[in-house]
């Protein structure tokens, strides 16, 4: 396979203000805060019931507008756990988490707007539906409206090429090619953060190729992306940040503190 | 495009789904009126069999007992909710509407409409197949009023099926207790016989809760049997139940959801 760039092309990171409005589709009057980021995660803690160490504790990420982060670790490090904190999915014990202002506990519907998820694994398909009704599902739950909602529907099977494939059902597709309708819906509303846990899972160079192309949108239209796996897949990459998570805290991958 | 706008159309998209999910498996439908068909053959022999106190012929009770019949489905139906968070949350497909702007709540909400709107049908089907095949007396003048009659009821008893939903969502196996609560709702809700054969607290129980004045509505529309208090009085017990268990389990809904963001346990199944 050959080595992804997921380093800011269009808009270089050192080029571009670390903070900015809230994108025009969700923001009101009197808010947010101007400093919003794509994802800011402050002191975040969290502790399994049951467990003696916390797998997560304090730890402090931001991400800058146009930037693409890695987070890399030993299995069991709490990389999915720390992004299913920031993705929404599960609370913190302790901490904040917000993303372009928002915080997916106040505002959650503006949160997940703007921010979207990609969990590890074959999960979150259902399997009696087509591709292409698949996506339109997703497109109803993030509340577009039809035209618009069509249109990301037919970007999204171009962007991943699934054309060929989208009257096919699900459950008779193999795992790369779920994989690519994962992939498909987590792009589909155009989010503005994308959170990716092990997204190369079962994708073959091509379907690797079409992700590398769909994170270079992203980040040229001033998005910005996390991107966690296992420590072994990062040579294969270039990010902008690169960090690992070790005791429950995020250190350099170079070995330096988090602070 | 408006939030409410917005959301009724993401409504739409759930219905959408269920009903592809729905006749992607063919022999469903065909299973389900066969099922109708038996039971409606086994009720008409037992109403000729048995003599129930009450029942002038053998007809009056097998009147009875078909709406019994067909709300037993409706009662599925709004309890099926439960099993379909469990279905949700074994493929992963839950977390996704966690996540999604429409949230989970309205989700959940919108996933009990298609097997309601399915329960309806198959109950019409049920009358009337055995007004075709078997004779009910259906009282026509009557019948359309059960339309609006059952929305209500539907609306009643659909809390049930939220707080089991809630209930899956945290413990991850509250479906389980479905099928013993529908028995028992069976029981005091006089679906197959009539309450006055139970014992006398257990009568008393049933003015807590709405199944038993919604099937005796429905029964009054639909074959004319008698009503032990006003029809005045029996709308406003069930729009009562309705307007308070709604709101209370929509929020345990939440809270359960919540809970379980909290705890980390929404993705587990």
């Amino acid at each position: 396979m050959r080595p992804l760039s997921l380093r800011a092309a269009a808009a270089p990171a050192a080029t571009v203000p670390a903070t900015a409005p809230v994108p025009a589709a969700v923001a009101q009057p009197g808010e947010p805060p101007a400093d919003a980021v794509p994802l800011s995660l402050v002191g975040v803690g969290k502790r399994w019931r049951g467990a003696d160490e916390p797998v997560l504790s304090g730890v402090d990420l931001k991400l800058d507008i146009g930037t693409a982060t890695w987070i890399g670790g030993r299995n069991g490090a709490g990389k999915t756990t720390l992004l299913r904190i920031a993705a929404g999915l599960i609370e913190p014990d302790r901490g904040r988490v917000q993303a372009w202002g928002y915080s997916p506990r106040e505002r959650r519907a503006n949160y997940h707007r703007l921010v979207a998820f990609l969990p590890a694994g074959d999960r979150g398909l259902y399997a009696r539906l087509s591709v292409r009704q698949q996506l339109r599902f997703w497109a109803g739950m993030t509340m577009l409206d039809r035209a618009t909602g069509e249109r990301l529907v037919e970007d999204s099977l171009r962007r991943f090429d699934l054309g060929e494939l989208a009257d096919r059902r699900v459950d008779r597709m193999s795992m790369g090619q779920r994989q690519r309708v994962r992939l498909a819906m987590t792009f589909l509303p155009e989010p503005e953060t994308v959170l990716l846990d092990e997204p190369l899972t079962s994708l073959d160079s091509e379907g690797a190729a079409l992700l590398e192309t769909a994170v270079a949108a992203l980040l040229e239209r001033g998005g910005a992306l996390l991107w966690c796996s296992p420590s072994g897949d990062h040579p294969e990459h270039e990010f902008d940040r690169d960090w690992l998570l070790e005791g429950g805290r995020l250190v350099r991958a170079s070995g330096e503190a988090q602070r | 495009m408006s939030e409410l706008r917005a959301s009724l159309w993401a409504f739409r998209v759930v219905l959408g789904r269920d009903l592809r999910v729905y006749l992607s498996y063919r022999s469903r439908l065909f299973s389900q009126a066969l099922t109708s068909v038996f039971s409606l053959t086994l009720f008409y022999y037992v109403s000729r069999l048995v003599h129930v106190s009450g029942f002038a012929s053998p007809a009056d009770y097998f009147g009875f007992v078909i709406v019994g019949i067909a709300l037993v489905g409706v009662l599925y139906s709004c309890f099926s909710v439960a099993e379909t968070v469990r279905q949700e949350l074994v493929a992963g497909t839950f977390e996704r509407l966690v996540l999604s702007p429409f949230g989970p709540v309205r989700s959940v909400i919108a996933m009990a409409v298609f097997p309601l709107l399915y329960a309806f049908v198959l109950a019409a089907f049920t009358l009337t197949l055995g007004w075709l095949v078997f004779g009910l007396n259906l009282h026509w003048s009557t019948v359309p009023l059960a339309v609006p009659a059952m929305a209500l009821a539907l609306l009643a008893f659909l809390p049930f099926g939220l707080a089991f939903a809630a209930l899956t969502v945290v413990m991850k196996q509250g479906n389980v207790g479905v099928s013993w609560v529908i028995a028992l709702i069976s029981i005091v809700g006089g679906l197959y016989f009539p309450i006055s054969l139970l014992p006398e607290w257990v009568q008393t129980a049933t003015e807590f809760q709405p199944f038993t004045p919604a099937t005796e509505m429905l029964r009054h529309l639909l074959v004319d049997s008698p009503q032990t208090t006003s029809a005045l009085a029996t709308i406003g017990r069930v729009t009562l139940f309705a307007a308070v268990l709604l709101p209370v389990s929509i929020w345990t809904l939440g809270r359960a959801i919540r809970e379980s963001q909290r705890r980390g346990t929404i993705v587990e199944y």
